[in-house]
């Protein structure tokens, strides 16, 4: 008994000792994972191209704020993230942080204090990125972007989620992969898949999560990868497999879609439509080529972008839900408030037109079982922001005037159910959460 | 219900009445969102004119869109109501147009718009001396009259045989543009009441989209109107 | 004193369909460009969007779309006697306001001239002597050829997004589109619209007739359209409210939907909106202009922006108000027929027929603005004028553009205005009728011209400009021609009873009822200084750094709808300033 307790007050040590270290003691820092000389320089707009490639403004750039200067609130279920200040600035930004300083963020999510920043920041993928992405990132950041003043709020997530060292523990779990892997870019297949599971990070928003809320996921290797994950409410739909809009669309049509936020069947609503604005459109056409192809698993081949002086003929059908909206007799509810108010874009045919109104039959937003994107956008509508391919900023308009929950309700079950559709239907209570929590907001 | 003096044919303002309070439940029926059914016509507190202005207006509109036979008359429309609003809006007060002078109100009436009053103020000038002329030519006020006589004070209006100011020439043809607008305007601007106009003759009011239809040539449209803000009919 | 902006390479006075044109071409030289635009700023949403836009009272009849008199307008009169009266409300012709200008609210017909009408002085002279010429027509040649425009109207129908049918393509004549066009070097951008039930009649007649029917081409886009900017346009939907409102489907050609997105990306290029030009100032020797003086509504103050280049993009009617009030070109005098800015003033002869049937179906709010079928077999080319008395031609057509109730409800003669015999005749004829129209060619004269009016003012204090315009002999001989010819054709499509519309002899004037928003002349481009107030680079003879845009260039207008002239002769400006003034800025003639 005696020896028992002993046994376990030793247990009671250790743990207490592996614990205190595990608070206390500094993490490991990656090293680089190749040896750039030291006098090596990026070329001219690499850093900025990595920039854009890694969507750094998304998160750290305020609406309406100064580029880079942080300040933008990202909210989540365990509180609200504020995102910092990455201009050189020596007081407020990071104008003191040394290469291996920024490394460690990239890589590890380690501020140089050794404090461990909150996995918004996607270092599970930036640790993908190479070594000379790296350095050109950096030397953009310090020698590109002007510094800015500006003093972010701090982040204060409720407990326990402000213990930092919490996230040593996910870390363990979810930087199981080496950092910097070595990728081969040789072919436009390699590259696209080094931008995707780096730079790119579409996995943090495109993988399914684990039971830890780490992506399940991170590379291609791995069985969920871009298999579908859902962020803020909304259905990051599946990039690779079947059922995948890879699956089904041409590599030109993907690439197309990556770069103008619309395409011959669809446009980029909510998240998607600011990665396209503010990262996927400075792309080159071979790198948007390049992740099509990886994401389909093809050659580039002859394909290329949507060009431009083009005239693009819409999509016919005869399913019978055409039929029906054609004749226009017999109609349900939801068919009718369909003719009234949306037939105008998306036609009889369900099928939109290329490039400008989107497809409804067979669109992922429409039959998602997170219903609260399709029914913002019947009330608030959506746009797709100009881009430098396609530069006009197409909207449509809402109908939260003109449609009641019930009508709301209608129509989107229709849609869920038409032209081959097969989804639940939505109910006025689903409307009525939208509604109120878009007024609340 | 009160009784509105000298309204002739108020058979049919009856009719009206009891099928515009009919219709303003029908109409919203057909859409979820339930409007406040208006007042009644004859309950209506106009904004802009006076008792018997109001009067010479609810019975005017009458006559030039009347209720008998098919579909609706100006007043199961609300016509009057539409004009007494458009009187206070931009329209009413020529908000838009050119008014400085100098003016030339008797210049041929090809020149268009040369009096220097507004519309609202057109109104106000010719109720009174139209009905002075009804008074003296037909022994009542226009409103007092019967049918026939009404129709021929209008005819003689219309013809320019009422002795009107120079400045109140277009009283007769804006008064008519006015109650066909009520008529045909979305139901939102007071008039075309249940969309009813738009159903009488068949137009969808603002679907607006027909893309599937081009070619169905010789082909009845089969849907009624729709309104800006989604009310069906 | 005014508060005076930094100077700029370009400034350009309105940002309608030429001034983005120009906007945009320029811009791509890297020049600092501004664009002053007097009314708002306007997008496909929210201004134009569903269902808001399918207002007939706000738009189609209260004109919500159009320049307001109270801010703008004009005086008219018919003659030299009679004292001009302002234009207080809007009928006859509607021009419009903010950004986009008419080209938001146009219908889309989009057409190039016919070969004769460029050189139509020479034409008449070759064919039947100056002595058929009446004597006060001032029938003119432009100083550029169908050669020297094709081109640009080729680039014009692509970035704007045409629909048609091609008829001639480098002199091979096409089945399916206008033999008589001239020949073309590409065909439209996108096929021809589909047609409703009136536009097919009327083709199947016209063909039983031996005459050419073919798809009215339009800036109504028939699929999705990408245009040389990336610019879009959706498949039109036929909706039926084109002109006088803007498309809420990026359906229409417009500023909007071809250029606007791209020249706002544009790091060279900006705008100011509520900012309306008062004057173009000039320099102290008077040979050149420094820049322009604007209201700025905002601020309620006057501003000078200097500028090395001043391109006029307003409104035809606005444009040559301003050369007026600046003194760009002598003012016209009919008197004497000196002077040039004012000159040549023209419009449009047109004319129909109604047929009605009372046991067919037109369903007549389907529809575009560039609807149906047209014939140009009654054509400028293909007429001989000297057996036929007149100088001028129209093309005719059939398809219906919308069947908005207020203003759309054609009843048969004799149905009365009012009373039970008007609703009995609405319920009887709506969506029961068709119709066949002429569009024809309007000659300039001596005595139709613009000046400034003496007695009427602007809200600025400046003078009104003053028309003078009346219809004269040849249009209405033209015109009754064409009624003539139509004739057969209604008939063969046997309607219950049918009955026309055309100007008569002696007929005067009416500024009432809307007839047409082409208004052409007073900046006419000409040969020699003398005889127009611009070259044929559209550059002001007497100001090398003031360029003019749009209808006012016309000679005397065309049988067509104006805007496929404008859009040519923009780009054809365009490629001057571009690739000779720039590098050396001098008179290009």
């Amino acid at each position: 008994m005696k020896t028992f307790l002993r046994i376990i007050g030793a247990l009671i040590v250790v743990c207490l000792a592996a614990l205190l270290a595990f608070i206390f003691v500094p993490v490991q820092r990656t090293a680089p994972t190749e040896e750039l000389a030291a006098d090596w320089t990026p070329e001219a707009g690499q850093g900025e191209y990595v920039m854009y490639a890694s969507d750094c403004m998304a998160c750290h750039t305020a609406e309406g704020g100064e580029p880079f200067a942080g300040g933008r609130s990202i909210l989540s279920p365990m509180g609200t993230i504020w995102a910092t200040n990455i201009t050189p600035d020596k007081e407020t930004g990071i104008g003191n942080w040394t290469l291996d300083d920024f490394r460690a963020a990239l890589y590890d999510g380690l501020t140089p204090d050794g404090r461990h920043l909150y996995p918004a920041m996607p270092y599970e993928n930036y640790r993908k990125l190479t070594e000379e992405d790296v350095r050109a990132l950096y030397d953009y950041f310090m020698n590109e972007v002007p510094a800015v003043n500006n003093p972010v709020e701090a982040t204060a997530l409720s407990f326990p989620f402000n213990m930092r060292f919490g996230i040593r523990a996910w870390n363990w779990i979810a930087l199981s992969d080496p950092a910097g892997s070595a990728y081969e870019q040789s072919t436009p297949q390699e590259r696209g898949r080094y931008l995707v599971e780096s730079a790119g990070h579409c996995g943090a928003c495109h993988s399914p999560r684990n039971v830890f809320m780490g992506q399940d996921g991170l590379t291609a290797d791995d069985a969920n990868f871009l298999k579908g994950g859902e962020v803020d409410g909304w259905l990051a739909p599946a990039l690779m497999g079947e059922g995948s809009a890879a699956a089904t669309w041409p590599v030109g049509e993907i690439a197309t879609y990556l770069a103008t936020g619309r395409n011959s069947h669809s446009t980029a609503n909510g998240e998607m439509s600011m990665v396209v604005e503010h990262s996927l459109q400075h792309l080159t056409d071979e790198d948007n080529l390049a992740i099509a192809a990886f994401l389909k698993g093809e050659d580039v081949g002859e394909a290329t972008l949507l060009g431009t002086d083009l005239a693009l003929e819409e999509a016919e059908n005869d399913h019978p839900t055409t039929t029906m909206l054609t004749e226009a007799k017999d109609l349900s509810e939801g068919a009718r408030l369909y003719l009234d108010n949306c037939n105008a874009c998306h036609f009889v045919t369900g099928k939109g037109a290329p490039e400008i109104f989107p497809e409804l039959a067979g669109n992922s937003l429409v039959t998602a079982d997170q219903t609260g994107p399709l029914i913002g956008i019947i009330l608030h509508g959506a746009e797709v922001p100009s881009t430098e391919k396609r530069p006009m900023r197409l909207v449509m308009q809402g109908y939260a005037e003109r449609l009641t929950d019930e009508e709301v309700a209608e129509v989107a079950s229709f849609l869920r159910t038409a032209w081959g559709n097969d989804a639940p239907a939505v109910t006025a209570a689903d409307v009525a959460k939208v509604r109120a929590a878009d007024s609340a907001h | 219900m009160t009784d509105l003096p000298g309204l002739p044919s108020r058979r049919s303002f009856l009719k009206a009445t009891a099928a515009g309070a009919a219709l303003s439940g029908l109409a919203v029926s057909a859409k979820a969102r339930t409007a406040e059914p208006p007042v009644p016509l004859d309950q209506y507190q106009p904004e802009f004119f006076t008792p018997a202005e109001w009067t010479f207006v609810l019975a005017a509109t009458a006559r030039l869109i009347p209720s008998e036979g098919d579909g609706p008359g100006a007043l199961e429309a609300r016509v009057p109501v539409f004009i007494d609003r458009e009187m206070m809006g931009g329209y009413g007060a020529a908000a838009d147009w050119y008014m400085e002078g100098p003016h030339q109100p008797d210049a041929d009436p090809f020149r268009g718009w040369q009096t220097p009053l507004t519309p609202a103020e057109v109104y106000r000038g010719a109720i009174p001396v139209f009905d002075a002329w009804c008074q003296q030519t037909h022994g009542g006020a226009f409103a007092e009259l019967d049918a026939a006589k009404q129709d021929a004070a209008l005819t003689a209006l219309q013809k320019g045989e009422v002795a009107l100011d120079p400045t109140l020439k277009d009283f007769f043809s804006i008064l008519l543009q006015n109650t066909k607008e009520g008529y045909f305007a979305d139901p939102m601007y007071g008039g075309n009441h249940g969309m009813q106009a738009w159903t009488f003759i068949g137009f969808p009011g603002a679907r607006a989209n027909f893309k599937e239809w081009v070619p169905r040539y010789n082909v009845e449209y089969p849907l009624g109107p729709v309104s800006i803000k989604g009310e069906r009919a | 004193m005014a508060r005076q902006e930094k100077k700029k390479d370009v400034v350009i006075v309105g940002l309608g369909w030429t001034g983005s044109i120009i906007g945009m071409e320029l811009a791509q030289e890297g020049l600092e460009i501004v664009a002053l635009e007097r009314g708002h700023d306007q997008d496909t949403v929210p201004n134009f969007q569903y269902p808001q836009m399918i207002d007939e009272l706000k738009y189609g009849v209260r004109l919500g779309m159009m320049q307001k008199p109270r801010q703008s307008t004009l005086t008219i009169r018919r003659n030299l006697e009679e004292s001009a009266l302002p234009y207080r409300s809007l009928g006859s012709f509607l021009p419009g306001n903010g950004v986009g200008g008419a080209g938001t609210h146009w219908n889309g017909l989009n057409w190039r001239p016919m070969l004769a009408e460029y050189k139509l002085r020479s034409h008449v002279e070759q064919n039947w002597g100056a002595g058929i010429i009446p004597e006060d027509m001032q029938l003119m040649d432009y100083p550029v050829t169908y050669e020297e425009l094709e081109p640009h109207f080729a680039r014009f129908e692509r970035v704007a997004g045409i629909s048609g049918n091609a008829g001639n393509i480098n002199g091979q004549i096409i089945e399916g589109g206008n033999p008589f066009e001239a020949p073309r070097s590409s065909d439209y951008p996108m096929p021809a619209m589909p047609s409703t039930y009136d536009g097919a009649k009327f083709a199947e007649a016209a063909k039983s007739l031996g005459l050419h029917p073919f798809a009215r081409p339009g800036g109504i886009a028939s699929t999705s359209y990408v245009n040389e900017y990336g610019m879009q346009m959706g498949p039109c939907n036929h909706c039926g409210f084109c002109e006088r409102y803007g498309c809420y489907q990026y359906s229409k050609s417009s500023p909007q939907t071809a250029i606007l997105d791209a020249l706002r990306k544009k790091p060279n290029f900006s705008y100011r909106t509520g900012a309306e030009v008062l004057r173009v100032e000039m320099a102290e020797d008077g040979k050149t202009a420094t820049g322009v003086t604007y209201y700025d509504e905002a601020a309620q103050e006057e501003v000078f922006q200097p500028a090395d280049l001043v391109i006029l993009a307003a409104y035809q009617l606005h444009n040559v108000h301003l050369m007026l009030l600046s003194g760009i070109g002598q003012p016209y005098d009919p008197r004497t027929g000196q002077g040039v800015t004012g000159k040549n003033y023209a419009y449009q002869m047109n004319g129909g027929y109604t047929l009605f049937y009372e046991n067919e179906v037109f369903n007549p709010f389907i529809g575009t603005g560039a609807n149906g079928f047209s014939i140009d077999d009654y054509g400028i080319g293909q007429i001989d004028f000297g057996t036929e008395g007149f100088i001028g031609g129209s093309y005719i057509s059939s398809g219906q553009s919308n069947g908005q109730p207020i203003r759309s409800m054609p009843l048969p003669a004799g149905t009365p205005a009012w009373g039970q015999g008007w609703k009995d005749g609405i319920k009887k004829w709506y969506g029961h009728s068709m119709s066949i129209g002429s569009h024809g060619s309007h000659m300039a004269y001596r005595n139709n011209y613009l000046d400034l009016d003496p007695t009427y003012k602007d809200r600025h204090g400046r003078p009104l400009m003053r028309m003078t315009f009346n219809w004269h002999d040849n249009e209405v001989r033209m015109t009754q021609f064409m009624r003539e010819k139509i004739r057969p054709i209604a008939e063969a499509l046997k309607p219950d009873s049918m009955q026309d519309a055309f100007k008569k002899q002696g007929q005067m004037y009416d500024v009432r009822p809307y007839q047409t928003t082409h208004n052409t002349g007073g900046a006419i481009m000409s040969e020699t200084p003398d005889q127009g107030a611009v070259n044929k680079f559209s550059q002001a003879w007497d100001k090398h750094n003031v360029f003019v845009m749009g209808a006012g260039n016309f000679v005397q207008n065309t049988q067509y709808n104006p805007t496929g002239l404008v859009g040519g002769l923009a780009y054809h400006t365009a490629q001057a300033i571009r690739t000779q003034y720039l590098s050396n800025p001098r008179p290009l003639v």
